[in-house]
Formats: C-alpha cells, sequence, structure tokens
C-alpha cells in the first residue's frame, strides 16, 4: 500500500462515517481500520531521516560507443 | 593491392613498404563519413600540395591527423582558422611512408553555434512533430513518491541543491542518485543509461534530471535526440532542471515538468512534510467526529423508538375505545328503539308481531309496545 493510496481510503472512510449511515458495526469496523490506516500513513511520515542511496558510480566505467 | 612476404621456411615476413601498404588498402575499404572536431595546427602553405591539419574533440582531447589537397581547400573559401569548429567528409588513410593515419578529407564544412542552433532547430521540429513534447503526453508527479531518482554530475552543486531542497521540505524521503558525466561527448549515452537503471531500481516513482548552469556547448548533451527520447520514454515522470532558467535544452520540452533551478525540481518531488501531517490529523479528527456522530445518531433513534413502545399500550385502548364507541353508534341506530322513541309502537298478538291488519280480528287481545313500555289492547 502506498501512502497516497492509503490516505485516499481514509478520506473516504471519513466521509461515509460523517454521513452517519452506516450500522453501527460497521461504523465500528470503519472506525478501526481509519485508526490503521492514520497510523499507516503518520509512520511513514515519522521515520526519522530518510535515506540517500548512491547507485555504482558510472562516471569511469568507460561505455563502447554505439 | 597484393601484398607479397618473404618466405623463410612456414614463416612469412613482410617489409614494412609491404605491410604499411597492406594496411592501408585495407583501410580503404573503410566508409567515407562526417567527423566533428575543432581544428587545430592547421597549416597551409603556398609551396605544399596538400593543407594538414588536425581535428579534435574539444572534452576529451582526442585527436586525429587531417589532410586535403590545397586546391580543394582554397576553393572550399571557408577561412578557417585554429579552435573552430567543423564537420569533416573524408575517409581514413594511411600515410604509408610513416604508418600514418589520417583522415582524407572531401570536404570540410564550418560548424559554429549558427549551424549547432540550426541542428537544434531542425530537431526540435522533428521530435515535436512526433508529439514527443505534446501537452497530454505529460504524466502529473506522484505526490508522494516512495522513491526519488537523481540523475546528476559527480561533483555537481546541482546534486546538493536537489537533496537539500527535498530533505528539507520531507526529510523521511528517499533518493537514488545515479552520478554520471553531464558534459561532453560521452556525456548524452551516460545520461540515458544513468537514467534506465534508476528507474529499472525497484520503487522509484519519479526521477530528476539536472545539472547547474554552463556554456551553450556544456548543456549540448541535454539537447541529445538519445537523451531526449529517453525522457520521453522514461517509464515514470521525469522533472529536469538543467542550466538556467533561460536555457531551454530539448530534454526539457520532453519531461513531465520543468523547474527552473535544481532546487525548485527538489521541491517539486516530495510534499511538505508539515502540510501532510496536519492533512493527516485533520483526517483523524473526522474519524473519530465520524464515529462520534454516526454513535449519537443511533442513540437518537434508540431513544425515538423507545417513547413509541412505550405510548403504545395507551394509545392501543384509546384506538379500542374509540372503535367501541362508534360501533354503539351505529348499533344504536339500527336498533327498533330509536324508531320507537320517535312515537311508532310495536304490536303483538300471543307473542307474535303483528305486520298485516288482515292478521288480527275484533276482539284479539293485543299486546302494544311503545318507547317507554308495553300496554295491553284489544282490537275493534
Amino acid at each position: 500500500m502506498t501512502y497516497e493510496e492509503a490516505e485516499k481510503e481514509l478520506v473516504r472512510i471519513v466521509e461515509r462515517l460523517e454521513r452517519g449511515d452506516a450500522s453501527l458495526d460497521e461504523a465500528l469496523g470503519l472506525w478501526e481500520r481509519g485508526e490503521e490506516l492514520y497510523r499507516f500513513c503518520a509512520a511513514q511520515l515519522a521515520a526519522a531521516e530518510g535515506k540517500i542511496e548512491e547507485l555504482a558510480k558510472r562516471v569511469d566505467a568507460a561505455r563502447p560507443a554505439g | 593491392m597484393k601484398v607479397e612476404p618473404l618466405l623463410y621456411g612456414d614463416r612469412k615476413v613482410y617489409t614494412v613498404a609491404a605491410f604499411n601498404r597492406g594496411v592501408a588498402s585495407w583501410l580503404q575499404r573503410l566508409p567515407t563519413i562526417w567527423v566533428e572536431g575543432e581544428v587545430t595546427e592547421l597549416r597551409r602553405q603556398a609551396a605544399w600540395q596538400t593543407v594538414f591539419f588536425t581535428l579534435k574533440d574539444p572534452d576529451g582531447g582526442a585527436c586525429l591527423r587531417a589532410a586535403m589537397p590545397r586546391s580543394q581547400f582554397d576553393a572550399l573559401r571557408l577561412d578557417l582558422r585554429n579552435g573552430e569548429r567543423v564537420h569533416v567528409y573524408g575517409r581514413p588513410e594511411l600515410w604509408e611512408q610513416k604508418a600514418e593515419l589520417r583522415l582524407r578529407a572531401l570536404s570540410i564544412e564550418r560548424f559554429g553555434i549558427g549551424e549547432h542552433l540550426a541542428a537544434l532547430e531542425r530537431l526540435k521540429a522533428q521530435l515535436a512533430a512526433e508529439g514527443l513534447f505534446a501537452e497530454e503526453r505529460k504524466r502529473p508527479l506522484p505526490r508522494l513518491p516512495r522513491r526519488i531518482g537523481l540523475v546528476t554530475g559527480n561533483d555537481a552543486a546541482a546534486k546538493r541543491d536537489v537533496l537539500t531542497a527535498i530533505q528539507s521540505r520531507f526529510p523521511p524521503a528517499r533518493v537514488l542518485v545515479a552520478e554520471t558525466y553531464v558534459q561532453g561527448p560521452r556525456a548524452a549515452a551516460e545520461m540515458v543509461a544513468a537514467l534506465e537503471a534508476v528507474c529499472a531500481a525497484p520503487e522509484v516513482d519519479v526521477v530528476v534530471l539536472a545539472r547547474g548552469g554552463g556554456s551553450f556547448e556544456d548543456l549540448l548533451p541535454f539537447s541529445d535526440e538519445r537523451l531526449v527520447r529517453a525522457v520521453a520514454g522514461c517509464p515514470v515522470p521525469v522533472v529536469t532542471a538543467v542550466g538556467h532558467e533561460q536555457d531551454t535544452p530539448l530534454c526539457d520540452l520532453a519531461a513531465d515538468r520543468r523547474a527552473s533551478t535544481p532546487s525548485a525540481a527538489g521541491r517539486l518531488v516530495v510534499p511538505d512534510v508539515d502540510e501532510l501531517l496536519a492533512g493527516l490529523s485533520r483526517a483523524r479528527a473526522g474519524l473519530a467526529r465520524g464515529a462520534r456522530r454516526t454513535l449519537e445518531l443511533h442513540a437518537l433513534r434508540l431513544a425515538q423508538r423507545h417513547e413509541r413502545l412505550r405510548r403504545a399500550p395507551a394509545l392501543l385502548v384509546e384506538r379500542r375505545r374509540a372503535a367501541l364507541a362508534e360501533a354503539g353508534g351505529r348499533l344504536r341506530a339500527l336498533s327498533p328503539r330509536g324508531t320507537l322513541d320517535r312515537g311508532y309502537a310495536i304490536v303483538r298478538r300471543d307473542g307474535e308481531l303483528v305486520r298485516s291488519a288482515t292478521s288480527v280480528v275484533a276482539g284479539d287481545a293485543i299486546a302494544v309496545e311503545v318507547a317507554d313500555g308495553s300496554f295491553g289492547a284489544r282490537v275493534e
């Protein structure tokens, strides 16, 4: 799941809940799913440090033309 | 020309001249081609039948000696000077006496900035006609790429600028950097290879191609047809940040987004983490609010149902009573009582209703019932 997918689903759940037309069981399930999605998104943003990786240096790898 | 070896038993041995001639005749089979280079060591003397010069790559420094008959050279009226860029049409040949390779020039064309620009314009028109720069080809950038590819020079300030912009706006970003040549004759092919390499890495959702400012010639690889096609054909969106604002290399036109500087490119490919967090906590608040609202609506509905349930028995009795009263009214309307009240009487003889005057004779005892009672009578 990407952040964007999780966020989109979270927004859909919020809208559904705010309409108030879900059954109680359903509402409870939606709420739990929403919290789960929230935690997933928050964890992605909270990753303290990003990562810079270097692809194997190409500069000195002479390549035959063509 | 057949080159004959000397024979010493089994061993074939060639004289230097024969070897050179052999190589020279082999070289003659090579095709006639165009070579681009800078003119250096131009030597033209009235006493010589041939004009000599050396062609050099401006960056790599590779050299190639070239020669052209003086009459042909003069007929071109190029007034060439050392340092000028030319295209030479010719074929390789060996100067047999010295075994020196040189290009036998058949034609020379000056290839200065003007010619460069003209060639670029032709390429631009051709690629535009193919639809490579079309607006509908542009893809939206991912809002939050899992991984960002960065293709840039190895000591480039551009690289630092992109990384700084990305990390300050979105600290958790993951970047895959491919350092490559960004100028010189090998740059275009190297950049294409680097672009393909980062795209092939897992989870790379967007690629930045960045290079700081440079001369017109420095930026030429960014207009190379191979690179432009690679940018257009890249499986993920590409953001270019090449040179300064006023430079528009062709790869900018093929890119999905063009940034004015490497820093701007960095800001384009990641969201602002603070904005994301704010949006996320809004969503979470909405989640709690929505759940509470759903609960409240259900509670309200329950209370309404309970109230109706509570009132149900009284309602039922009331409804029965009304129905009863109505039935009683209708019953009364139908009973003979109402008729007697209006002054009519019921006559019986021996307990039988008297319905006809012919069913009694004078002297019969009859009973007469009126509204408030009955009395006996006798028929006359």
